[in-house]
This record gives C-alpha cells, sequence and structure tokens, in this order.
C-alpha cells in the first residue's frame, strides 16, 4: 500500500467536514427552474459542471500548483475569475476548513507558508489549492491527486442532489459511477489546457450561480 | 524607419513592461515591438502643448509563451485629457485599419465621444488589431465603434485584439462597442487589459453574437476567446480585480445546451468598476434585468483599495433585446453618477 493512498482517502471523504454539504455551487438554480428535476437532468448539469467549472478553474488550479506556479499568485486569480460572489465565498470557506483540518493532521511547511499568507490577509484561501498544497506535501502523484479532488467534489454534489431533488440512494450511486468518465476525461483535458484557459466557465454555469444570491427558497449557501 | 522624438517612439513603448514572476504565460499578452516605422498610413497628432513625456502604458504581465510578433493590421492610440470642464484628446495615434471619427460631445458634461472605425469592415484571419486608450485623472471618454465588429473565416488562424486601457484617479471610461459577430469558421481572441485607480468609474458592455451561417445553424464559428483583465493600481501597488475570461468553443462540442448557452445564442455583458458599486445597486440592477427576454445574473467582485466590480451576464436570442437591457442598466448608472441621459448613439 503506497503512503498516501490511505491519506489521500481521508482527505477526499465526503464526511471531510469542510461544509461541502451546504453547497449547489449552482445547480440549485436549475432545480428552481425546473432544468435540473431527477437522475437524468441533474446528470446532464454535473456533466457540464465537471467538463466547465472543475476543469478550468478548479482542476487547473491544481495542476498549475503541481507544476511550482506562485501559490499567492493563483490565489489571487482564483479570487478574481470566481465571479459569482457566492461561488467564491463557497471556495474561500471550504479552503478555509480544510487548511485548518490539514494543519491538524497533515501538517507541512507549505500548508503553514499557505495558511500565513491566508491570516494575514494576503491570499484568500481556496478550496483547490489548499486541498493540492496538502496532496502534494504527501507526495501524491498529480494525476491521482487530480482525480481523488474532482471525484471528491462529484460526490458532495451528488449527495446534494439526493437530498434536494431528491433522488433515490440508488440513483445517487448510478449518477457516480457515470460520472467516473467525465471525471477521467476532465483529468486528460487539464493536461492539454494553458494559462489562458484558466478561469474560463461556461456563461450559462456563472449566470445560475450569480441567480442563486436572489433565490427565494433556498437549501444551500450557493 | 523614422523615429519621431515625441513621446518617444509611437510603438516601441508597447511591449510589455516587465514579465511577471511565477506563472507561465499571462491572460494578457502585449504585442513585441515588430511593427515597422511610421508609414504613409500612419498619423501621430499631438495636441495640446502638455507634452509630458509620457508614452502609452502597454500594461500586464508577459510570461515565456508570446505569441509571435506580427505587424498590426491597425493600430489605435488615444488618450483624453480634462481641459478647462471639457474633456479633450491629448494624442491620438492611428495607423492602418483602425482610426477613430472626429470627436463630439453628445452633452454639455464635458465628456467627449469618440467612434472607433475599421475602414476594412471586418477582422480575417491573422489580423492583429491593437487598441491603447488613456483616460487622465477626472476627464471622460465614451469609446464606442461605427459598427458591428465582423470576423469573417480565419483559415489556420485568428483574428485578434489587444486593447490596452489605463483610467487615472476619477476618471470616466464609457465603453459600448457595438456587437461582434462570428460568421462561419471564425476564430477571435480578444484581451482588454484595464488599469483603473480606486477613484475610477468604467462601464463597459459588450455583445456577442453567432453570426449565421448559409445553412442556418448558428454557432458555426471555431473559437471566441475574450478576456478582461482588470487590475485596481493605488499607491501600495497594483492587484487583481476581476479577470473574465469567456471561451466558447463549438468546434469542439456542442455549447448549446444546459451549463453552456442553456439554449440561448446571444451573450452579453456589462462590467462597471468604480468606488460606487455596492450590494444595493446589485439588487437594483438585478431587479432591472427581470424585465427583459434575456437569462441574466450578476454579482460583485470583492472590494480592492475602496473600489468593487459589478459583473452582469445575460444570454438572450436577440441583440436588440440585449442592447435594450444593457442600455437600461447603462442608462441608470450614467443618470445617477454622471447626471448624464441614456446614450443614444443614432448611429445609421
Amino acid at each position: 500500500m503506497s503512503s498516501c493512498q490511505l491519506a489521500l482517502q481521508q482527505l477526499t471523504d465526503s464526511a471531510l467536514p469542510t461544509g461541502a454539504f451546504a453547497h449547489s455551487l449552482g445547480f440549485e438554480t436549475y432545480i428552481e427552474r425546473g432544468v435540473v428535476s431527477d437522475e437524468g437532468s441533474f446528470g446532464v448539469w454535473l456533466s457540464a459542471f465537471i467538463s466547465q467549472q472543475l476543469t478550468y478553474s478548479d482542476g487547473l488550479a491544481i495542476r498549475f500548483l503541481f507544476e511550482g506556479a506562485d501559490l499567492g499568485e493563483l490565489d489571487v486569480h482564483l479570487s478574481a475569475q470566481l465571479l459569482p460572489r457566492q461561488l467564491r465565498e463557497a471556495s474561500t470557506k471550504m479552503g478555509g476548513r480544510l487548511i485548518e483540518i490539514g494543519t491538524e493532521v497533515f501538517p507541512s511547511a507549505e500548508l503553514e507558508a499557505y495558511r500565513a499568507l491566508v491570516t494575514t490577509g494576503r491570499a484568500a484561501g481556496h478550496q483547490p489549492l489548499a486541498f493540492a498544497v496538502v496532496a502534494r506535501s504527501l507526495g501524491v502523484p498529480f494525476e491521482e491527486a487530480l482525480g481523488a479532488y474532482l471525484f471528491a467534489a462529484v460526490t458532495s454534489l451528488t449527495q446534494n442532489a439526493v437530498r434536494a431533488i431528491p433522488l433515490g440512494q440508488n440513483s445517487g450511486q448510478r449518477l457516480l459511477r457515470k460520472a467516473h468518465d467525465d471525471v477521467a476525461a476532465a483529468v486528460e483535458h487539464v493536461q492539454h489546457l494553458s494559462w489562458d484557459d484558466f478561469g474560463a466557465v461556461s456563461p450559462g454555469l456563472e449566470i445560475s450561480q450569480m441567480r442563486h444570491e436572489w433565490q427565494r427558497a433556498r437549501m444551500f449557501m450557493s | 524607419m523614422s523615429t519621431t522624438a515625441v513621446e518617444g517612439s509611437p510603438v516601441g513603448d508597447l511591449t510589455a513592461e516587465a514579465a511577471k514572476p511565477g506563472l507561465g504565460a499571462a491572460a494578457w499578452r502585449a504585442p513585441r515591438g515588430a511593427h515597422g516605422g511610421e508609414g504613409p498610413d500612419s498619423s501621430l497628432r499631438e495636441l495640446g502643448a502638455a507634452g509630458d513625456g509620457h508614452g502609452p502604458k502597454s500594461g500586464g504581465a508577459v510570461g515565456g509563451d508570446l505569441a509571435p510578433s506580427k505587424a498590426p493590421m491597425g493600430e489605435l492610440q488615444l488618450r483624453v485629457a480634462e481641459r478647462a470642464g471639457r474633456s479633450v484628446a491629448v494624442r491620438q495615434f492611428h495607423r492602418g485599419a483602425l482610426r477613430v471619427l472626429r470627436p463630439h460631445y453628445l452633452d454639455q458634461s464635458g465628456q467627449v465621444c469618440y467612434v472607433m472605425v475599421n475602414p476594412g469592415g471586418a477582422y480575417l484571419g491573422a489580423d492583429l488589431y491593437v487598441v491603447d486608450v488613456e483616460v487622465e485623472p477626472g476627464a471622460s471618454l465614451l469609446l464606442t465603434t461605427q459598427s458591428a465588429t465582423k470576423i469573417y473565416r480565419t483559415p489556420g488562424s485568428f483574428a485578434e485584439q489587444r486593447m490596452t486601457i489605463r483610467l487615472g484617479e476619477g476618471a470616466e471610461l464609457e465603453l459600448a462597442p457595438d456587437q461582434l459577430i462570428a460568421y462561419r469558421e471564425a476564430s477571435y481572441r480578444q484581451n482588454t487589459h484595464i488599469t483603473v485607480r480606486p477613484t475610477s468609474s468604467l462601464i463597459m458592455a459588450e455583445v456577442i453574437t453567432p453570426g449565421w451561417s448559409p445553412d442556418g445553424a448558428s454557432f458555426k464559428y471555431r473559437e471566441l476567446r475574450l478576456c478582461n483583465e482588470i487590475q485596481v493600481e493605488s499607491d501600495d501597488g497594483a492587484a487583481l480585480l476581476a479577470l473574465d475570461n469567456l471561451l466558447i468553443r463549438p468546434a469542439l462540442g456542442d455549447v448549446t445546451g444546459t451549463g453552456f448557452m442553456e439554449g440561448y445564442s446571444h451573450l452579453g455583458s456589462l462590467i462597471v468598476v468604480d468606488p460606487r458599486v455596492d450590494q444595493a445597486l446589485a439588487d437594483e440592477l438585478n431587479r432591472l434585468t427581470a424585465g427583459y427576454e434575456a437569462y441574466s445574473g450578476l454579482s460583485l467582485t470583492r472590494t480592492l483599495g475602496g473600489t468593487t466590480g459589478l459583473i452582469l451576464r445575460s444570454l438572450s436570442n436577440s441583440t436588440e433585446e440585449l442592447n435594450r437591457l444593457l442600455g437600461a442598466c447603462t442608462g441608470l448608472l450614467r443618470e445617477r453618477w454622471y447626471g448624464r441621459a441614456p446614450l443614444d448613439l443614432r448611429k445609421y
């Protein structure tokens, strides 16, 4: 068993208390509009979310960090390119929790440096970067780390959809199984993108994430 | 090559300020100073006497992966300053297929209006257009275009526009180009790099439409890549406020459906940066957008140096509807902030 396998499992477990249960990252807007109402329609949204948001924003951030890009600068770019406010706040809320948890259980000089940037107000502390810093410090290879991160995000969102739509538990498991291909494609895609692509998320997803701010009945914070 | 001494070479300063460490290629790629001298088609006018030796500052980070240097198809530089209550151009330079019409004043506010013209009428493969605009402290500029920007087939290449905008303290810029139309097999990149001061006021609106192909289908263009990068510069240095990166690649897969264009064909966007931007304004504009046949969302950026950005995106099936919606939003801001009537450019 590789030394980092259990660490990575703990880090990506949906029970990790980062507060992911409180975020739909925009799909609640689709539910409200009636566009997402069952397993099939949520699957369409999830697929778009993986190939857009998780690829062009989270995935690229993780790749650039593994490639040695400056952490502070990546953090600033995420704050600037996550245009929907709730999405930006979701990223830093969950990122902040991940930094706290990481400091407790997987401390490293790199994570301590990120924490220092955040506590002094020089960085916001975004979730994909916090994850990448910890995963990298544990020696997790890039592709494995990215795949695990993406699938953890997909798992949280699917669990939230199961509660919100609502869907049956088996429905949720079928969605997760189907998402394997999308996650694998995203891991591949991220490696072929460039700096120019960073943050190029589709207008439809962004508008829905923005509209959530004014939605009346909300289960989720984003 | 004739090098003119006024304000340095009109083109030499357009190279990047400095390479930014850390990241690969930055989103904004400043052009290399690889253009010829002033050809017969170029025009450099020094207006007003205030030659302060301050050349056009092309901002932005440049990484290692520079685009191949190519001579711009069209180049335009415009610097506007406040003189006795009126905004006037103190520097104006153009070359090739870009120029501005004579300035006019739409009202008594002193704001000067310039209309950009592309006499060629269209962007073709490998065309590069470089626009550099500076609005000095306290000055006000309304910059628009004479007609839609049309991108035609760009086989094996892409048309490109690089725009650098710098606003001084208390400077106002309204950027209101006509819609962008991308036709079949077109690829286009537009990089707009904006630097504002904490008290600057920026309003920019843009509409992107898919040109229709002979068979009546839309989204036949290959790729549209539009990036707006906004920096706030204060005495403590510059910081990135917003990075608005749009990439639509119909050639690589369906972009029409859920999670992308949501069944719509046209995209409108509005970017506002001003110290008066706040949540109450966002709420108000959000209510305003509800009255239009469009799917819209807006949100605030974080606040940097006392100024905040507001980004509005809107999907619709009609340029006119998006223009009405964006016009309503900018009309509200023009009246409230500048005491000006809504824009009516009467372009025929």
